[in-house]
Parts: C-alpha cells; structure tokens; sequence
C-alpha cells in the first residue's frame, strides 16, 4: 500500500511574528519553521499504517522554498520512506485551489492509495486544500478525522461533528482524509532514524515537471495587520460590595449572559 | 566543525520538545519531590531508540569478542564518506554528537537527570564492558547500557575524595578455597539508594604492603546482597532529580565471578584515568546545557523586567552581563565542537586535554548561572524562577569529576612533563 502525507512548513508556534515591510504577510527571515502541527497527526496516522505493514510506503509531499527540506527531513527521520519538494516560486503561497492542482498532480504521478492531509494549517486555517484535492483526482474524501482503520479496499474513518458526536464513514480506496489534532500521539523522530534520513531521497520538482501550469494565486492578499488594541479598560473600584454590584451592572449592560 | 548540522539540529529539536513536553511538567516532583528519574530516562531511552541502539552495538560487541576479534576502530565506509558535506563531521562525530546532544538538552532543564543517566550508563556500565570478562558483559552489561537496571560506581569514601585511592579504606580479604570478603563504607554515590547494579572499588589486603600502594579491585554487587546496606538519598545543595547515597559494606561474601575481570592484575588505577577522561569532557556538555538555558532566560528578562521605566536591558551593567554569558557560551561550545572534531578524527582527548575543558566550562557556568541570578535579582533568589535551581546545579560541575582544583593540577603536571 501506498500513503501519501501532505505536509505544509509553517512559522514555528513560538516564533514572534512581524508583519513584512509593504504589509502583505509575515516577516519570515529569522523565524523558526516546522512542521503544521495537523499535518505531524496525519503523518503519524500514516506512519501507524507502515508499523502494521511493513510493505507499505509512506510519501510526503510538501510545497514550498529551499527551507521545506527541514520539514521532509523530519518526516523522514520520524519514518516517511521518501519525499516529494515541489519547490516553486509561483506554487509557494498560492490560493488554496493552487495548491490542490500541485499536489493533484503529485497524487496522480504518485498513485497512492491513500492520502492523508492535516485538517487545516496553522497559518492559513481554511481547510479548503483537502476536499478540493479529493475533487480534483475523483476520489471520496473525509474530514476532521479522529480514527482510521485501513482494510483491503477501504478506509474507515472516524469523524468529529459539531458537538461531541462522531460519525463513521467507510470510503472505498483510493480516498482522502484530513487529519484532526488529537487524532493520535504523534511520535518523535529516533536518533537512529534521523540518521538515516539524510540517505533517504527527497524528489525535487517545479509545477511545469508536474505538468502543472497557471499555478500563480488568483487572489492577492491587500494588507494584513494585528487587530488594533482597545485601549479602553473600566477599573472598578470601591467596596467589595460596590465592585460586584458595578461587575454585575457592567455585565447585564453588555448583555453578555 | 563550526556549526551543528542539519541532522544535529534535528535530534536537538526533538529532544528538546521530549524535555518540555515529558520532563518540565515533572521538574517539581523531580526538584523538590521524591520523584526518581530513573523512569523518565527509561521513557527517553525508548522514545529515541537509544536502547535499542544501545542494544545492536552490545551484541556487535559481544558477537566480536566470541570470534575472537580485537575491536578495531572502526572506519567509514565509502558511502558515508560521501555523505559527509565539507566542513562537517564524519559517523564517529555524528555519534559523539548523538551523545552530547542529549546531555546539553536535558541540562537545560534537569542536569541531575544527566548525572543518573551517566553515572548508571557510562561510568558503571562502562566499567563492566571495558575491564569486565565475555561472562560478565553478558550478565551486567546490557542492562546497564540500556538503563533495564540502574548502575552506580562506588569510589569515594568519607575519607578519600580527590585522593581516591590514596586514602580509601574500603577492601577485598581473599577468602580460603576462593573468592572474597569484602567491607567499607561509600559517600556521595550517585543512584546508590536506587542501584540494582554496583560498582564497588576497593583494595586487597596484602600483608607487608604498603596502603598506598595495594590493588585496586572492582567487584559488580547485586541490589539485595548480605552484608550490603544502601541509604536512603542524601540531602544536598542542587542536583536534587539525581539521588545520591552513601553504601556498607559489612562482610559481603563473593565468589572471584564477581571480580571486574576475574583477574587481580587488571590495571584499574589507569583504566580509572580513562574514565576520568570521558566524564570529563561530558560535563563541558552539561556546562553548555546550563549556560544556554541561562543565558535565554536572562535576555527574556533583560527585555521584559521594567525599572526607573526602562527595561533593565537598557542598562549597560545588565548589557554587560549578558555580553559576557555569550562569551562564555561560544567559548563552551566550541570547546564541545572541537572534542567532537577530535573523536571524528579517531583520536581521544589527553587526560590534559578534558581536564582544560572541564575547568574551564564548570567555571564559566558557574559565574554565568551566578550572574543570571543577579540580573533576576529578587526573583532569582525564589525558586519559583529556574535561574535559582540551575545556579545550585552548577556548583556541582567545580566539585564532582575532580575538583577545580584537580583539574589543574592534572593540566600543570601534563606542562610540566614536557
């Protein structure tokens, strides 16, 4: 079996984030990078898969700059067999339907039998990738997926709905699936199988290898900014009596129970 | 080798996410508690696959020795030679890397946890392979390498500290028809309140021959044996994730299969030099754990404590601490770049040569951990701020692995014999 890993780098959740000079994204020189933290759970489901069946081989694709190796290096480390690195100037950052064309392209060289994405990136938060992959190669997808268990012809999924409920979906093979946080307990990479990662091949291609082209953003991101602070605070002050009673008052005010 | 490389970096990030996500939130237990660390490391240990690593070279090692090969250095083969880029380190440096990586990280945080994890895997069970017979390997050696079984190694007395064996009192009485009686009385052993395996370093008794100048015996003791008292752990200054213990020997009957070697002639007092020398260099690893983690904080603080309102970091006093804990820091690492460059090359560091990198590194990371306290002030006198329990740790660097004091004389007399 095949497992294909969609993984995407983003800015490390410790990093301090600057906007860019002209205002149109994050200031990313001098930041640590890693891997988007849904995509380490579908990475480790997959990974799960190989541990039950040796055979199986797991390909991470990710796009992006020269800094994507780190990322494929550690999927590697952690036990990936080989990586994908679509490195493009024009993919990189591109809108989400871009970005499901490369990685259809990939999926479609690749043929895998299953792929595994995060739910949604750490930076972007659309999960619009996903399902418009599924699309775009014809094959049935899940999302927000807590659980998997692959049989011969077919993935069953665990999904998480709105308020606690889950849904079990079996989708013939090949199919998708977007991984949710807290799907498993991601493992770390050995100090044996980093090691060895640095053997194992990392494929470097542009979209036009891919046969992909017009993979350039439709749309253009205007500005992007911190939310303004409000710097309006109310300080109470008083009796304790007097404090509550103004809290109280505040609250009903605002109507906010 | 001037920078770590990519592969470095990535067991660095994976270690350090381990030690924050399954050491920090114990740091309380293991500091102030009854917390052993033992089962944390073990939960390292398996997480990295340092055991089973551990594990495939006892069984190379054993597999050699049966065929009765001599352990050849072993050379890179061709195809990882071609692996390795200009200006980085070849497999032996990588595995010297691998070694101190983790060491460097865990001091971040717990460099107690380091001083268990070595005293039980390379003092003790590195005693049992380097003087122990094929018999005695297999019966102590792997457990100890892959921390199955915690080891101490039993050298200091309440009488003999720098002068180890100078003064030590403790002894072996050979027993008629074989075997030994051995008794005596151990202080500050690392894991001796938790050891299932120890090291126990003593002298024959030999009628006519001076104390200075009898052998020197290792025996591997079992947890639980007659005559063998282990305390419960000591209380001390910093250091608190490592227990530490004292041991009585009180006529513990052996046969000869537990004397390191099964040989009276085993050349301890030098073998004792070599062991000296790897713990040496391992604590300018933990000196750069310490010194890192130090140097983080007090720039955070540097940055964010206002007073007369500035930030302290604005205050060229405070600017000159911090410039001298990055002087420090660079000097420290590069002294561990340099030790990993010379076992790349196949050559092992002087007595002289770890004891320079000793001296130097406890010392800087004493006065780095001491100035981090002063630019918390207050609060880096509560131990609610780590600065306060790193600037404990730290002390322990000038004293155990020989004194400060030690460490030049080893340097001075390697000068002097030129």
């Amino acid at each position: 079996m095949k497992v294909m890993v969609c993984l995407k780098q983003v800015p490390h959740q410790d990093a301090k984030l600057d906007i860019n000079s002209d205002g149109t994204w994050i200031q990313e020189d001098n930041i640590k990078f890693e891997i988007n933290s849904y995509d380490t759970y579908a990475l480790e489901e997959a990974l799960r898969i190989k541990d039950a069946d040796a055979d199986t081989e797991v390909v991470v694709v990710s796009i992006g700059p020269d800094r994507v190796t780190q990322a494929l290096r550690t999927a590697l480390g952690m036990g990936a067999d080989r990586a994908v690195h679509v490195n493009d100037a024009e993919a990189f950052g591109s809108d989400a339907l871009c970005v499901a064309k490369v990685l259809a392209a990939v999926a479609k060289a690749e043929s895998p039998d299953l792929i595994f994405t995060g739910l949604m990136t750490d930076d972007g938060n659309s999960s619009a990738v996903p399902p418009m992959l599924a699309e775009l190669i014809d094959v049935p997808s899940a999302t927000g997926v807590l659980h998997t268990e692959a049989a011969n012809g077919s993935l069953k999924v665990e999904r998480e709905l709105e308020g606690g409920a889950i849904e079990v979906v079996e989708l013939p093979k090949p199919c998708l699936a977007s991984i949710q946080t807290g799907a498993n307990q991601v493992r770390y990479a050995s100090l044996k199988g980093i090691m060895q990662a640095k053997k194992k091949p990392i494929d470097v291609k542009t979209a036009a290898d891919l046969g992909v082209s017009d993979v350039a953003s439709k749309a253009t991101i205007d500005k992007v900014y911190s939310p303004p602070k409000n710097a309006t605070a109310d300080i109470l002050s008083g009796s304790t009596d007097e404090i509550v009673s103004g809290l109280m008052g505040k609250i009903k005010e605002l109507g906010v129970l | 080798m001037i920078e770590w490389s990519e592969q470095h970096l990535m067991i660095r990030d994976a270690v350090r996410r381990f030690v924050e996500a399954e050491i920090v939130p114990n740091l309380e237990e293991l500091e102030h508690g009854d917390m052993p660390p033992y089962d944390l490391l073990r939960k390292l240990f398996a997480t990295f696959g340092m055991d089973e690593m551990a594990r495939s070279r006892f069984e190379r090692e054993i597999a050699r020795e049966k065929a009765g090969e001599a352990k050849a250095p072993k050379t890179s083969s061709s195809e990882e030679e071609e692996l390795v880029p200009r200006g980085r380190v070849g497999a032996k440096g990588d595995a010297a890397a691998m070694t101190m990586i983790p060491i460097i990280e865990l001091c971040r945080y717990c460099p107690g946890m380091v001083t268990a994890m070595g005293v039980s895997m390379g003092l003790t069970g590195g005693a049992v392979m380097s003087k122990g017979t094929l018999a005695q390997k297999e019966r102590w050696g792997l457990d100890l390498l892959t921390l199955d079984k915690i080891g101490a190694w039993a050298i200091t007395e309440p009488g003999s500290g720098s002068d180890a064996f100078g003064g030590m009192k403790s002894s072996a009485r050979r027993k008629e028809g074989g075997g030994y009686i051995l008794n005596g009385n151990k202080t500050f052993i690392t894991n001796g309140p938790h050891a299932d395996t120890i090291i126990f370093i003593c002298k024959l008794e030999e009628e006519g021959v001076p104390m200075r100048e009898r052998k020197i015996l290792n025996f591997v003791l079992d947890r639980g044996m007659k005559g063998l008292v282990q305390s419960k752990a000591m209380r001390k200054m910093g250091l608190h994730s490592s227990p530490t213990g004292e041991l009585f020997l009180s006529d513990v009957e052996v046969e000869t299969d537990r004397l390191l070697g099964e040989s009276e002639e085993q050349p301890s007092r030098a073998g004792a030099k070599e062991t000296f020398s790897t713990e040496r260099s391992g604590v300018a690893a933990m000196a750069l754990g310490i010194v890192e983690r130090c140097l983080e904080l007090s720039v955070k603080y540097a940055k964010e404590r206002v007073q007369f309102e500035r930030p302290i970091g604005e205050f060229q006093l405070v600017q000159l601490k911090l410039a001298k804990m990055e002087v420090a820091r660079t000097n420290i690492q590069n002294l561990v770049f340099r030790h990993i460059e010379l076992v790349d090359c196949g050559r092992r560091p002087t007595l002289a040569e770890s004891s320079a990198m000793k001296l130097y590194s406890a010392q800087a990371a004493m006065e780095v951990a001491l100035e981090a306290v002063q630019i918390y002030g207050g609060n880096g006198y509560m131990s609610e701020y780590q600065v306060e329990q790193l600037c404990r740790d730290a002390k322990v660097l000038q004293i155990y692995a020989g004194t400060d004091e030690i460490q030049v004389s080893s340097i001075a007399r390697d000068l002097l014999a030129g």
